[in-house]
């Protein structure tokens, strides 16, 4: 079935006709290599090319982080990097945060602390605190403020969100002191 | 994506200026957060994008003592931020790139595109402005140096001419004492340029340096402005009576962000808070 359609995004990518660049990239753990237009942008080669419809677009300028994914452990935002500048990177988006079938712990703080309502930008703000806690296990408000500046959401109000990040900071402590 | 392009990737940089000099219409891709912006809105015409991430010259960041330090192209802002060496030598650099954009952006976007990038409000100039930074550019003939100061010529408009890129850009080692500060004005923390932004540093030997942005239409060292303080001797009243004489220094304009006023008087604000703060006052 082509389900190319069925997932639309706010911006289409248009093929430039360019000649294609061949990518080597590790998405969630696994090896991708694909002809790709030099136009596109990550966030479409995500979405269009390896159907991960979990990184979502909105401003489509690098302002909302809806789009933020992990790239070589670096929380960006893949609406403004070029599927090509790629090459060689590991990417994990929020379809790599479950394992086994099972969701992460981040995910079921976000979802007990009600961390969400729509739910748009949840996949952005789970992109952000999981760099975050990657980089830094044990931030201070301050911190988790600042690594999540660059996500916006209408929702919540914001303090949810804190909530769910500081208790995902204690469940992943005692779950490391096991 | 609407524009058309094709990607080159170099791994040298002489080929890479070769390539900028023959194709008229090709971009330097570092960070993306302003190019691609520019390209989505489909605002410049561009048929090849040179993405200079792979050269080895571009990737420099180092202190070296006596030398002072360097930024390479490649360089991404919260590299800057994170550095220990920039928290301890170079205050005001540190404040200024911890205060630009967003987390998400400052992993991408790079010192030398926000100097690059030319916008009036850019947030790194002032501080780089009064270090002294000089940016090292390399052209087919070879390598020039351009104090920062005399680097932008107007609005998002540089002396960069065809064939030409911004290598790294390099600030001298500051002396034992030396302080600056960066204070800045805007609307939303995280989203927004600055509504006016002051870099002011004290050098050990008393001497200022003041760097601004958004009151002109290219960030500026007021060196005119810091020759009148230094005359005077830096003290409680020179500070007072240089936060009055800045607005005779500046120009800025009314837009979204701010009134020309409200510039004027933040410039003043920003100064004096800034100046105060390094002598260890309150103002």
């Amino acid at each position: 079935m082509d389900n190319s359609k069925d997932c639309s995004m706010y911006t289409e990518h248009i093929e430039s006709g360019k000649r294609k660049v061949t990518l080597n990239l590790t998405v969630n753990g696994r090896q991708v290599v694909r002809d790709v237009d030099p136009s596109m942008t990550l966030l479409h080669f995500l979405r269009d090319n390896l159907k991960l419809f979990g990184t979502k677009e909105a401003c489509g300028e690098g302002e909302c982080g809806a789009c933020t994914i992990i790239m070589d452990g670096n929380a960006v935002t893949s609406c403004i990097i070029l599927a090509v500048e790629a090459e060689g990177a590991q990417i994990t988006t929020v379809e790599g945060l479950a394992k086994d079938g099972k969701l992460s712990i981040l995910q079921e703080e976000y979802i007990k602390a009600d961390a969400l309502q729509c739910g748009f930008c949840t996949p952005g703000f789970l992109m952000s605190t999981r760099a975050l806690l990657d980089h830094n296990p044990n931030p201070t408000d301050e911190e988790i403020t600042e690594a999540l500046s660059g996500n916006l959401c209408r929702c919540t109000g914001y303090l949810p969100i804190l909530n769910a990040v500081k208790s995902t900071v204690e469940r992943e402590r005692k779950e490391l002191d096991r | 994506m609407i524009s058309r392009f094709t990607y080159f990737k170099p791994h040298n940089l002489i080929e890479t200026v070769q390539y900028l000099e023959k194709e008229e219409k090709s971009f330097v891709l570092a960070g993306g957060t302003d190019l691609m912006i520019l390209l989505r809105r489909n605002l410049i015409d561009a048929e090849h994008i040179v993405d200079i991430k792979a050269l080895p010259e571009t990737a420099a960041f180092e202190f070296i003592d006596g030398a002072g330090l360097t930024i390479g192209a490649s360089v991404v802002v919260n590299r800057v931020v994170d550095s220990e060496v920039v928290k301890v030598k170079y205050p005001a650099l540190n404040q200024a790139a911890a205060s630009l954009a967003s987390f998400q952006l400052r992993n991408r976007a790079t010192v030398v595109g926000n100097i690059c990038n030319a916008s009036p409000g850019a947030d790194l100039p002032p501080a780089l402005l009064a270090y002294d930074a000089v940016v090292n550019i390399a052209g087919t003939q070879g390598i020039r140096q351009v104090p920062l100061h005399q680097f932008f010529t107007g609005v998002k408009r540089t002396v960069l001419q065809r064939g030409e890129l911004v290598v790294s850009v390099q600030l001298p080692e500051p002396g034992e004492g030396d302080k600056s500060i960066y204070l800045r004005q805007t609307r939303l923390r995280g989203h927004d340029l600055a509504t006016v932004g002051v870099a002011s540093r004290i050098k050990p030997d008393g001497k200022v340096a003041i760097g601004i942005c958004a009151v002109a239409p290219t960030p500026k060292r007021l060196f005119a402005l810091e020759d009148m303080i230094n005359e005077r001797g830096l003290s409680h009243e020179t500070i007072e009576w240089a936060a009055e004489e800045i607005k005779e220094h500046i120009h800025p304009i009314s837009d979204v962000r701010s009134s020309a006023l409200y510039r004027l008087q933040m410039a003043s604000v920003l100064l004096k808070r800034g100046l105060f703060n390094l002598i260890g006052k309150e103002d």
